[in-house]
């Protein structure tokens, strides 16, 4: 059989045809597709080295249980997507093991150093948040199947994480003084990497092929507005001040900043007074923040040395 | 707040309110309480839990708590048991049908 047309498969996808192999795909479906479960898998694999650095900081035993389960988790959900992408003919363990540090697809957000028990329950609350919404979108819309199912667990095991965060900074919040300051600046600092996390804003971006091939089904903006309308609140209901609130008039969350801004990440504050541009941001991203390479080499020194000693290399 | 004496049967009901951290389903049914019992005002739980590394020990205590605080009770003790050990065969049928249509066999 002649391959699909490209116009053919997307009238076929805006129908709720929905793609199990890649036989079915065109090449540029495929790309988009990989392209966006790249990122997926690279966001939950340098959430892992992130979120471990602060979970040495746990107060307790049970704590400590908890928090190195949403770790475990984050390594599965990688896993799995990884697997996804290997089904696509793309060889795992290059892709892990054998990047550079720079070629991960992860967030701004997960090269950034969490450096305390409050650090990392913040995150949980904001930054699984932003994937809770970023997962949720696909596992409703999405029209490769064998992402949808493996979303199941996906979500739901990220609801704990989220819970993980939001008891937890209600907790400290009531507990309030000293350890309501630190959430207070670990939101300052989380809440516009947060923001961000969506990308640029819909009147800036094309349409794209993501949404065309229904890989994902709503837009940067919509995704943000999902994420304000949960952590606003969340702050909010926490005693925290954050810099966005409702507009009754345009029934939606807006920001009380120019989006977007600059970051001093060594400071680890927004610089409110100096906006910039997207391609600005997007040349900050690509520099990559202060912890890229520090987290890339947690998980591929030891796969390395050992390789090395075996005679082989990704190198 | 004044301190409240609950029933044993006051404690279940309420326990029936806690849902387990990472499922929509509550302690009782999930067949985590191996038992409840009453003394003055000292309310003693056995709580036995589904793995021995569970990660969620930490909220299962605090929602426990947190929810007997709602009926006045203020001092309770919660007891691990691991014999017998928790196994599927605890969970209510009620539970079962719960976790089915939220997509978790059993």
């Amino acid at each position: 059989m002649a391959a699909h047309s490209d116009e053919a498969l997307k009238a076929r996808i805006q129908k709720g045809h929905l793609i199990e192999t890649p036989e079915e795909m065109t090449e540029s479906y495929k790309k988009a597709l990989i392209q966006i479960l790249l990122v997926q898998a690279d966001t939950e694999l340098m959430s892992a080295p992130s979120y471990y650095m602060a979970a040495r900081t746990a107060p307790s035993m049970n704590t400590r249980l908890s928090a190195y389960a949403v770790i475990q988790d984050e390594l599965g959900h990688a896993h799995i997507t990884f697997r996804l992408l290997e089904d696509l003919g793309m060889d795992k363990e290059y892709l892990i093991f054998g990047r550079k540090p720079h070629e991960f697809k992860n967030p701004y957000g997960f090269d950034q150093p969490l450096e305390t028990w409050v650090e990392l329950v913040v995150a949980n609350g904001l930054f699984d948040r932003a994937g809770i919404v970023l997962l949720s979108d696909p596992f409703q819309n999405t029209s490769y199947a064998p992402w949808k199912r493996a979303l199941v667990k996906v979500d739901k095991e990220e609801l704990f994480h989220l819970r993980h965060g939001e008891v937890w900074m209600k907790r400290l919040c009531e507990a309030g003084g000293k350890v309501k300051g630190e959430v207070q600046r670990a939101v300052d600092w989380m809440f516009p990497m947060g923001v961000e996390w969506f990308g640029m804003p819909d009147h800036l971006k094309r349409h794209t092929a993501q949404l065309e091939y229904k890989l994902k089904g709503k837009t940067n903006d919509q995704l943000r507005q999902d994420w304000l309308s949960a952590v606003v609140p969340l702050c909010q209901s926490c005693g925290i001040r954050v810099p966005a609130h409702h507009d009754p008039d345009k029934k939606e969350y807006v920001l009380d900043y120019q989006f977007p801004v600059d970051y001093d990440a060594e400071g680890k504050r927004w610089l409110f007074e100096k906006p910039i541009t997207w391609d600005q941001v997007f040349d900050r991203w690509k520099r990559r923040g202060p912890c890229n390479e520090t987290y890339v080499r947690m998980f591929q020194k030891h796969y390395q040395d050992f390789a090395k000693l075996m005679n082989r290399s990704y190198s | 707040m004044s301190t409240a004496v609950l029933s044993e049967a006051q404690v279940w009901d309420a326990l029936k309110d806690v849902n387990d951290p990472e499922m929509p389903i509550s302690l009782v049914d999930l067949g985590m309480i191996y038992g409840v019992s009453v003394q003055c005002a000292q309310v003693h739980i056995q709580l036995g839990l589904t793995a021995t590394a569970c990660p969620a020990v930490d909220f299962i205590f605090s929602d426990i708590r947190a929810r007997l605080a709602r009926e006045g009770v203020r001092d309770v003790r919660i007891e691990l048991v691991w014999d017998p050990p928790w196994t599927k065969e605890r969970i209510s049928e009620e539970g079962r049908f719960l976790l089915c249509t939220w997509g978790v066999s059993v």
